[in-house]
């Protein structure tokens, strides 16, 4: 409800991966008659990002598919990026599904808006303060062709995304910036 | 803040001259405490009448620049030098000899006015109604004040002469009284105008000093923001300016109030420089005020002085130790456990937030234990008089930092907060075991939080770098190391202190694979760190870091190869306050340092150059390391973001205070 003030007619969003929240965000913006076009990536490994075309599609939803590796191809045509989260932890950066990280870093070097839908449930106490310093998270990776034995293949299914990538977070609370999670958790926590 | 805030409100009238105050009783808010005036209680009791510690300094009073006050020193504090103050030069009426002062200047008893005084820059507003009404006694006292404030003496030294060109919030008697105080002056200023002249004082002479007093005075007449009490004013001049000063500023002070204030700071600026003698006001006034303690004026010598840090308090520790240790039986107001603290900051024995706060507040129970109150005293406000008296003194040993600034703000809040029904010794009881609680939660148990947190962040195959020596960041590494953890330490140490070398030692002792380094290499070092650990003395409410001078340059190398830093403080370090550079507020080192190396005689390359006028020395204590270098701080409260300080400060400031 929140976000639908920032979705403007004519406008160009970035989503990575499928997220309940942000699949409910352009739900509720699309039957609200905005006119709005989504680029979806794929999101490998889970395909995710099949799936949520396949829902926006039917939403009647003008839908591009890109491959992870499109991203900055296409940002410059790009408005925002709606991301969901896993966990928004304390230092105000999520922790999201394999790439977010990478399409945030792109979008804040070429100015355009990061907003992450969380719901405050997902707020943790948690601090990492890189990319390894939390508990992996893998997931398998299918590549297709078998690969040989000698290679290493990086499983890990998450990925830390800092605050300073960020723009805004929508959550039940309202519109936060990365810095008032802190605040919140604080209250809420001690 | 509160009368920052209130001055910029409330319109300035400049006037010229003498006249009758007509504006309006200015700020009621700001004279709640410290009715005596205008003048300097307000400026200097804003940050008390914001509950900020009295001993903070609050940066906004450098804005009159030219003085050369102490920082570090509010008014508040002065009333035990009070006491001394009228002493004056004499180093021979140093203890107990109040009645010389006394008769000279028929003031009203000590006693009164000064406990008056300190309970009106006390944050209790209770007091206020009390305080007006001890306002005409604190006004005659005042002019006895010879200056008894460091900063006040030399804003009222240029405030002397024509107060009525400050913020009229001054009442009628009041004028009447600084004109008698005024009158009074002059003929003290003569009588104790030889006694000034001791043996051992200054290598300037009357004239220089003079000139230098019409030069402040001519910068302070500007300076509308300066309030300082016109008593106080009237009676700066007593200490060593003959009465022929008065009559230069006026007309000075005429051609001063036209201009700007920045105009007039580069003009005093200018003249200041043509004075040859370095730390003239500063100088005489710290000289009398610890003439009382340390009774011999001893003669530092003449250093530069650098203009930007003018508004700090010189270094002029290095030679009083001796004398002070000689003084230990002498001193009767003193406790002889806050002596000991004292001496202890003074000749660097105690170093580091933790230890001094601890120390001090060790240093406080005794003094609660031994005492007892007075006849017809009440319990709470000769105790905070106490209190502040042996702040003073701790002050003029060494600055205090932020966390004693806390920590005193505590234990005063305390002493207000006891219930009138206790009877003494309860009264005693609760005291001292609130301090113990105190200590107990606020230092020893944050500490271990701290550590128990801070060890999550390290993982075997760490590359961890720290900085000098930190209490609490010895205490991680060591801890780690016991968990088990392969981690090897980078220590980069500055000097002139190489406080690193001695944690190098104790590290090493216990096993822990270090590496030690200064601080010119440590972006050479610097790639292969993966996590900095740093301590911190203060962290202020934008998220800024006080801390050791240095921190900040190695944060800004860790920022740049994306290294965390990790800046561990406990919370009561927390302050409210915000700074946006390490020059307002900042603690001066001995210079003489920089320009040797223990251990090497023949490095010896500025000895010769300390004395020149284009040559100064400068050796800082403190800097203030940006919040975006910081990438977390580990507190009692757990891991926060820099820029969840002030939420912290908000939510927890008041529980410590009113438990």
């Amino acid at each position: 409800m929140l976000s639908q003030d920032f979705i403007f007619d004519g406008c160009t969003i970035l989503v990575h991966g499928f997220s309940r929240v942000v699949f409910e965000v352009l739900k509720t913006a699309a039957q609200s008659k905005k006119l709005f076009r989504v680029f979806c990536t794929e999101g490998r490994p889970d395909r995710s990002g099949l799936r949520l075309s396949n829902e926006l599609a039917k939403l009647d939803v003008p839908v591009k598919l890109l491959i992870d590796s499109a991203v900055a191809y296409t940002m410059d045509e790009v408005d925002m990026v709606f991301v969901g989260a896993d966990g928004v932890v304390e230092s105000g950066g999520i922790i999201n599904m394999m790439g977010t990280f990478q399409i945030a870093l792109v979008a804040h070097s070429m100015n355009k808006p990061v907003y992450v839908a969380a719901e405050s449930y997902k707020f943790a106490r948690l601090y990492p303060l890189d990319q390894k310093d939390m508990v992996p998270a893998l997931c398998p990776i299918d590549f297709g062709v078998p690969i040989p034995s000698k290679v290493e293949v990086e499983t890990s299914a998450r990925d830390y995304t800092p605050p300073q990538y960020l723009t805004l977070l929508f959550t039940d609370l309202g519109v936060l910036t990365p810095s008032v999670v802190s605040d919140e958790l604080i209250q809420l926590y001690l | 803040m509160d009368a920052r805030r209130a001055t910029t409100t409330v319109p300035r009238v400049r006037q010229v001259g003498f006249f009758t105050p007509n504006a309006p009783p200015a700020q009621p808010s700001r004279t709640h405490s410290f009715p005596l005036d205008s003048s300097s209680p307000p400026l200097s009791n804003s940050p008390v009448n914001n509950s900020l510690s009295p001993v903070m300094i609050p940066p906004s009073r450098h804005l009159s620049d030219n003085l050369v006050h102490r920082a570090t020193s509010p008014l508040p504090v002065p009333e035990p030098s009070a006491f001394r103050r009228p002493i004056r030069s004499h180093h021979v009426a140093v203890v107990g000899s109040y009645n010389p002062t006394e008769s000279l200047l028929g003031s009203s008893p000590p006693l009164a006015s000064p406990s008056s005084r300190v309970i009106g820059d006390g944050e209790f507003s209770e007091e206020s109604s009390a305080g007006w009404f001890r306002r005409s006694n604190s006004a005659k006292f005042a002019s006895s004040f010879s200056g008894a404030f460091d900063l006040t003496s030399v804003m009222s030294s240029e405030a002397g002469g024509f107060h009525q060109v400050k913020k009229p919030v001054i009442a009628q008697p009041k004028e009447e009284k600084s004109g008698a105080a005024a009158v009074v002056e002059p003929q003290i200023n003569k009588g104790l105008s030889s006694s000034s002249t001791k043996p051992l004082k200054e290598k300037t002479t009357k004239a220089e000093r003079r000139a230098l007093q019409e030069a402040q005075r001519a910068a302070k007449a500007a300076a509308k923001d300066m309030t300082v009490s016109v008593g106080v004013s009237t009676s700066k001049p007593v200490k060593q300016q003959p009465a022929q000063k008065k009559d230069a500023p006026p007309p000075a002070s005429s051609v001063a109030v036209s201009d700007r204030k920045g105009v007039e700071r580069s003009m005093e600026k200018e003249r200041r420089k043509d004075i040859p003698a370095p730390r003239m006001q500063f100088d005489d006034k710290s000289r009398v005020e610890k003439a009382k303690k340390r009774a011999v004026v001893n003669q530092s010598e003449a250093r530069n002085r650098v203009e930007l840090f003018r508004h700090l308090p010189q270094y002029e520790h290095g030679t009083q130790l001796p004398d002070l240790e000689s003084k230990f039986f002498q001193l009767d107001p003193m406790h002889p456990a806050v002596y000991k603290v004292g001496l202890q900051y003074l000749a660097g024995d105690i170093s580091g937030g933790n230890a001094r706060c601890i120390a001090m507040l060790q240093a406080f129970q005794e003094v609660i234990k031994d005492y007892s109150t007075p006849p017809e005293k009440s319990l709470t406000r000769d105790l905070t008089a106490k209190i502040s008296s042996f702040v003073s003194f701790f002050t003029e040993c060494r600055p205090l930092s932020m966390s004693m600034g806390n920590t005193i703000r505590f234990l005063k809040s305390r002493i207000a907060k006891l219930p009138l029904t206790f009877s003494e010794s309860e009264a005693k009881a609760s005291l001292c075991a609130d301090i113990d609680r105190f200590i107990n939660e606020k230092i020893v148990l944050a500490d271990n939080v701290i550590i128990r947190h801070a060890v999550t962040k390290i993982m075997d195959g760490d590359v961890l770098l720290t900085y000098g020596s930190s209490c609490v960041v010895e205490m991680i590494l060591l801890y780690a190391h016991e968990l088990g953890k392969q981690f090897r330490v980078v220590i980069v140490d500055s000097r002139p202190k190489l406080k690193g070398q001695a944690l190098l030692r104790r590290l090493v002792g216990k096993g822990l694979s270090c590496t030690y380094t200064h601080i010119n290499a440590v972006s050479y070092i610097m790639h292969e760190v993966t996590r900095v650990f740093l301590g911190s003395s203060s962290v202020l409410s934008n998220g800024t870091v006080y801390s050791r001078v240095g921190t900040a340059c190695v944060a800004m190398v860790a920022h740049a190869f994306h290294v965390p830093v990790l800046i561990c403080c406990e919370a009561y370090k927390f302050h409210e306050r915000v700074l946006l550079d390490s020059i307002c507020s900042n603690e001066l080192g001995d210079p003489d340092a920089l320009s040797k190396v223990p251990g090497r005689m023949d490095i010896n390359y500025l000895d010769d150059l300390t004395n020149k006028d284009n040559m100064q020395l400068l050796n800082l204590m403190y800097d203030a390391t940006p919040s975006e270098y910081v990438s977390m701080i580990i507190t009692d409260y757990g891991m926060i973001p820099p820029t969840s300080v002030p939420v912290i400060v908000r939510e927890y400031g008041r529980e410590y205070l009113w438990i």
